[in-house]
């Protein structure tokens, strides 16, 4: 058993918006795979993209340094990325960290979507 | 690096009080983390810690960890957790000189800094945290007491 056994990232396009729905623990060892593939959306010049943690059970530091330069470069684009979250120990990561007040939070993908 | 403490996380107290205690050596890579997580969650499950702060701890033990691994490759983290009915202490270290780790292998590449958001979180989740260089040894150590979460 090892937190890359039980990581993933499947994506999918929900009204021409790209869903990043990831799956697992998200930390030092996985983060960067989640980068790869914000960057590579990023790439195909989409300018909004949503991450779905939905099914992630555990975020460190890490996580949330790919998904602060995940929204910066957004941004920067005039774009967004829109964070699903519903695990209540996710929510409280960020709320400690102070990223409540940095991303646009949603409760589900189709909220996100069409926000 | 150290938040207000109590006499309880007096950590004389903890290691002299301590009625059980766990080591765990692996190597310092960071894909092995996740065996850090899991001995925590299990040791502060036995320590009859509640829900949510073994989720507390499993993501405090991560950061702290974290904080040692930055810049090293190679040799191996050694941790040390300690626990009372009332409070648990956790020490993790990682050196240039270990005896368990294959000579030659360890080496620290950048000087050891937690980072901001780290800080935060464990700020956050424990009564008390530290963090040490010398010699080229880094060691970065927590304390929390048990909460009763049914209050």
């Amino acid at each position: 058993m090892s937190s890359e056994g039980n990581f993933g990232v499947s994506d999918s396009v929900q009204s021409g918006v790209p869903v990043l729905l990831v799956t697992g623990e998200v930390d030092v060892s996985t983060a960067p795979e989640l980068r790869e593939r914000l960057v590579a959306v990023a790439e195909k010049g989409d300018r909004v993209v949503v991450v779905d943690l939905t099914n992630v059970s555990f975020v460190d530091s890490t996580a949330l340094g790919v998904l602060v330069s995940g929204v910066k470069r957004f941004r920067n684009v005039g774009g967004d990325l829109r964070l699903v979250v519903t695990q209540p120990h996710i929510s409280k990561v960020l709320e400690i960290t102070g990223l409540t007040d940095v991303f646009a939070i949603y409760s589900t993908s189709a909220e996100a979507v069409g926000a | 690096m150290t938040t207000a403490g109590s006499a309880d996380l007096d950590p004389d107290r903890i290691e002299e009080r301590a009625v059980n205690r766990v080591d765990l050596s692996i190597p310092a890579k960071p894909e092995l983390l996740f065996l850090a997580r899991m001995t925590a969650a299990a040791v502060a499950s036995r320590a009859e810690f509640g829900y949510d702060q073994i989720e507390d701890l499993r993501l405090a033990l991560d950061e702290l960890c974290l904080t040692i691994l930055e810049g090293r490759t190679g040799g191996r983290m050694n941790l040390q957790f300690n626990w009372t009915e009332d409070a648990m202490e956790v020490t993790a270290t990682v050196g240039d000189n270990d005896s368990h780790g294959p000579r030659g292998q360890d080496r620290l590449v950048a000087t050891p800094k937690p980072n901001e958001l780290s800080e935060r979180i464990l700020d956050a989740l424990v009564d008390e945290h530290g963090f040490d260089y010398q010699n080229g040894t880094s060691s970065s150590w927590l304390r929390v007491r048990r909460v009763d979460e049914t209050d």
